[in-house]
């Protein structure tokens, strides 16, 4: 995976942000799908995952910045907190997937993936809880804001993100992380 | 959703339509400013007079630039009723179980909802008036002096641009999926959750394939034009700001210090 140019990385990330964009949109056409399946996390975590931590962060903050210019979702007053949210995804997914490399696509995917959904999440609660909402946030609201309703779109995240990855590499459009050579000659 | 027209431009010969892009830039970011500094009747009063008269200056169809508004009608309901009923502060006009009515809580519903309708239609009226690659180029301008602190600039402005470019054949084309998908019996209408989480991979595969696809085909044209990075790029030197933009520059800067000097003077 790191073998992507500058140019199609450069492009790629220009992709995800759109996709920042048009798939709420997509998915607000299903009731209430929006906040429940949080479809603005899957380009940015892919971008993170395919084309490193400088392009995943500018994902994270350019993606729902983007979004909420053009359609006001997020609302502005919700912003700052997202924008941080997601470019600490955007940033871990790159690092992890960098440094994690056990021979299996799936297993560096997950590790990556799961480690970069927690340290964000705690990240991003310290960052509610010392500057966008000082005193006034609790640990039940982080608990119940970033796991218990989001539920379905983190399982959908994890059930997606390496799905989608395995097709573009199958179809050539990334990659190979493994090269069946690589592999073989590691055998 | 193709009747969306969030970002889109609409060709035209007004005034806005002839100001330059890094002018319009600045002052779509001052006037939002103004905009979040808000908290009074007059103030609310300046800002839709002049959101107003941009709307009316730009020439451009109203239906198109306030159709966002009128989609999103139960969302400003919503904001205002949850404001108005669950507000913590100012003394209760009438209170039942966890319901809690008070001025305050509408006043603070109200707030958000008009910073919301002019938000959304300022950037309608920028997106309007201003070619994605007009945006490209003065938002290239603007982060220049960003290359001082070792952050690629430029670069970023070109992902920017590509990305505000891409996002109408994105739209077409997550619509011509979800349609096919509905023709093959995806329900995302069903009232079950799990049924509708089920019936959202067929749609997002096939949108994040086919965006890749794109994103390929690009980045290939790119690279056999000799495209190497912005740093290695060349650029038509840039015209300098005229008359005209300077007096939008000031007019937004104007109604920007109006809106400070209102929020300190007056109170709601």
């Amino acid at each position: 995976m790191m073998k992507l140019s500058l140019v199609k990385r450069s492009v790629i990330t220009a992709v995800c942000i759109a996709l920042c964009v048009v798939l709420p949109m997509a998915f607000h056409a299903v009731q209430n799908a929006g906040s429940i399946f949080l479809p603005m996390h899957i380009p940015v975590l892919l971008c993170g995952l395919i084309c490193g931590w400088p392009f995943g962060l500018l994902c994270g903050l350019a993606g729902p910045l983007l979004s909420s210019l053009l359609t006001s979702m997020p609302p502005m007053a919700y912003l700052p907190v997202m924008m941080v949210e997601l470019a600490l995804y955007g940033l871990f997914t790159g690092v992890l997937m960098r440094l994690v490399r056990t021979k299996n696509l799936y297993a560096d995917l997950y590790i990556s993936l799961t480690g970069a959904l927690l340290i964000g999440r705690v990240l991003s609660g310290v960052a509610r809880a010392l500057i966008f909402a000082p005193g006034s946030y609790s640990m039940a609201a982080w608990a119940a804001g970033y796991f218990v309703t989001c539920l379905p779109g983190l399982a959908i995240q994890l059930a997606l993100i390496p799905t989608i990855v395995f097709a573009l590499e199958k179809a050539h459009l990334i990659p190979q992380r493994y090269p069946k050579e690589e592999l073989n000659e590691a055998a | 959703m193709s009747a969306l027209p969030a970002g889109q431009f609409f060709p035209g010969q007004s005034v806005l339509h002839a100001l330059d892009a890094r002018a319009k830039l600045l002052g779509f970011f001052l006037l939002l400013a103004g905009v979040v500094c808000a908290a009074s009747l007059p103030a609310y009063a300046v800002a839709f007079a002049a959101a107003g008269a941009l709307l009316a200056l730009s020439r451009l169809p109203a239906r198109a630039v306030l159709a966002p508004l009128k989609r999103l009608w139960l969302f400003f309901v919503l904001i205002f009723a949850m404001n108005a009923l669950f507000y913590e502060r100012g003394d209760a006009l009438w209170s039942w179980w966890i319901f809690r009515l008070s001025k305050a809580g509408m006043a603070q519903g109200a707030n958000v909802a008009a910073r919301v309708a002019l938000m959304m239609v300022l950037s309608g009226v920028l997106t309007g008036t201003t070619a994605p690659m007009e945006i490209t180029g003065a938002l290239n301008a603007l982060f220049k002096p960003l290359a001082l602190l070792g952050i690629p600039a430029q670069e970023i402005a070109m992902i920017l641009g590509i990305a505000i470019q891409f996002i109408p054949t994105l739209l077409e084309e997550t619509d011509t999926i979800r349609k096919a998908q509905i023709a093959r019996g995806a329900r995302f209408e069903s009232r079950s959750l799990w049924r509708r989480a089920a019936s959202l991979p067929p749609l997002v595969v096939p949108i994040f394939l086919s965006a890749f696809r794109r994103a390929d085909d690009l980045a290939t044209a790119m690279e056999a034009r000799g495209y190497r990075g912005a740093a290695n790029r060349t650029h038509r030197r840039a015209r300098p700001l005229r008359r005209a933009d300077w007096f939008a520059l000031a007019l937004c800067t104007g109604v920007c210090a109006l809106h400070v000097v209102l929020r300190v003077c007056v109170a709601f």
